[in-house]
């Protein structure tokens, strides 16, 4: 399913007309995965040749072809996009069952976890210096809370966060959990009813 | 989030005692009980079908049992 959103330019200062998917095939994350390594490795070069190499995004190996065509057409990790002019913005899957959440007051209950979300490399602070669009990492995020308050979770999401993306995670008002050793030491974030109430504010 | 289509659904007594009591367990209505069901249904089915096998592990006997799915 396709429904039309907004999405902020900062090239042009101008509010654009782009498009939310729900469920994405492995066609269409092959096309990502193309565009965006294409970019990445251009930037990459421009960088090398100018003397500063730029950080490249720790989930710059991901290959979300293989993510979607695994599990991609199972209701239990649903997948979606965001797209803007025929080229996908920002990309998420998640997984509906098995997850539960750590916080007090919620501790066993249900909820939706993000196993991958990523913004294209043009849209990344640490690839370009002028970002193109703002908020799809949130409008991806706000995604997720819409599918666990449609399954019935009430809002309670949780992911574990690569470094290059706490910031913004505890930004949105996750609340940060400890170091997970069964996932490569990364910190596990999760997100309440409330703060969910409050996040979709 | 996607379009719902609705549908009428015929539970004996016994089959609508033990959607309450989930429903009751998760906190969670039933309506969401039974799609989060089918999510599963469809997973575990898939994995048969390529070949896999489901089983409960009890830690303290030390046995599998494998489930068998329709």
């Amino acid at each position: 399913m396709r429904r039309e959103i907004v999405l902020e330019d900062r090239h042009t200062g101008n509010y654009v007309a782009a498009t939310f998917l729900d469920r994405i095939d492995a066609t269409y994350a092959r096309h990502a995965d193309d565009l965006w390594l294409t970019f990445l490795a251009a930037e990459m070069a421009k960088a090398q040749a100018s003397g500063s190499p730029l950080r490249v995004p720790e989930h710059a190996h991901w290959r979300w072809e293989r993510k979607v065509a695994t599990v991609g057409h199972l209701l239990l990790y649903p997948t979606s996009a965001i797209e803007y002019d025929g080229d996908a913005q920002g990309l998420m899957l998640l997984k509906t069952d098995g997850e539960f959440a750590r916080s007090p007051g919620q501790v066993g209950r249900p909820l939706v976890y993000v196993v991958f979300l990523a913004s294209a490399p043009w849209n990344l602070p640490t690839v370009v210096a002028r970002p193109r669009f703002r908020g799809v990492g949130t409008m991806l995020l706000r995604a997720a809370v819409d599918t666990s308050v449609d399954l019935g979770f009430k809002g309670r999401i949780g992911l574990h966060a690569l470094r290059q993306s706490e910031a913004f995670y505890a930004g949105i008002g996750m609340t940060v959990w400890d170091q997970d050793p069964k996932k490569e030491n990364l910190n596990y974030f999760e997100m309440t009813p409330e703060q969910a109430a409050a996040f979709l504010r | 989030m996607s379009a719902k289509r609705t549908m009428t659904l015929n539970l004996t007594e016994a089959e609508m005692d033990v959607l309450e009591q989930l429903s009751s367990e998760k906190d969670m209505s039933k309506t969401a009980v039974l799609r989060q069901a089918l999510r599963l249904y469809q997973v575990i089915t898939a994995r048969l079908r390529v070949g896999e096998k489901f089983f409960f592990e009890d830690d303290i006997a030390k046995e599998k049992k494998e489930l068998v799915v329709l």
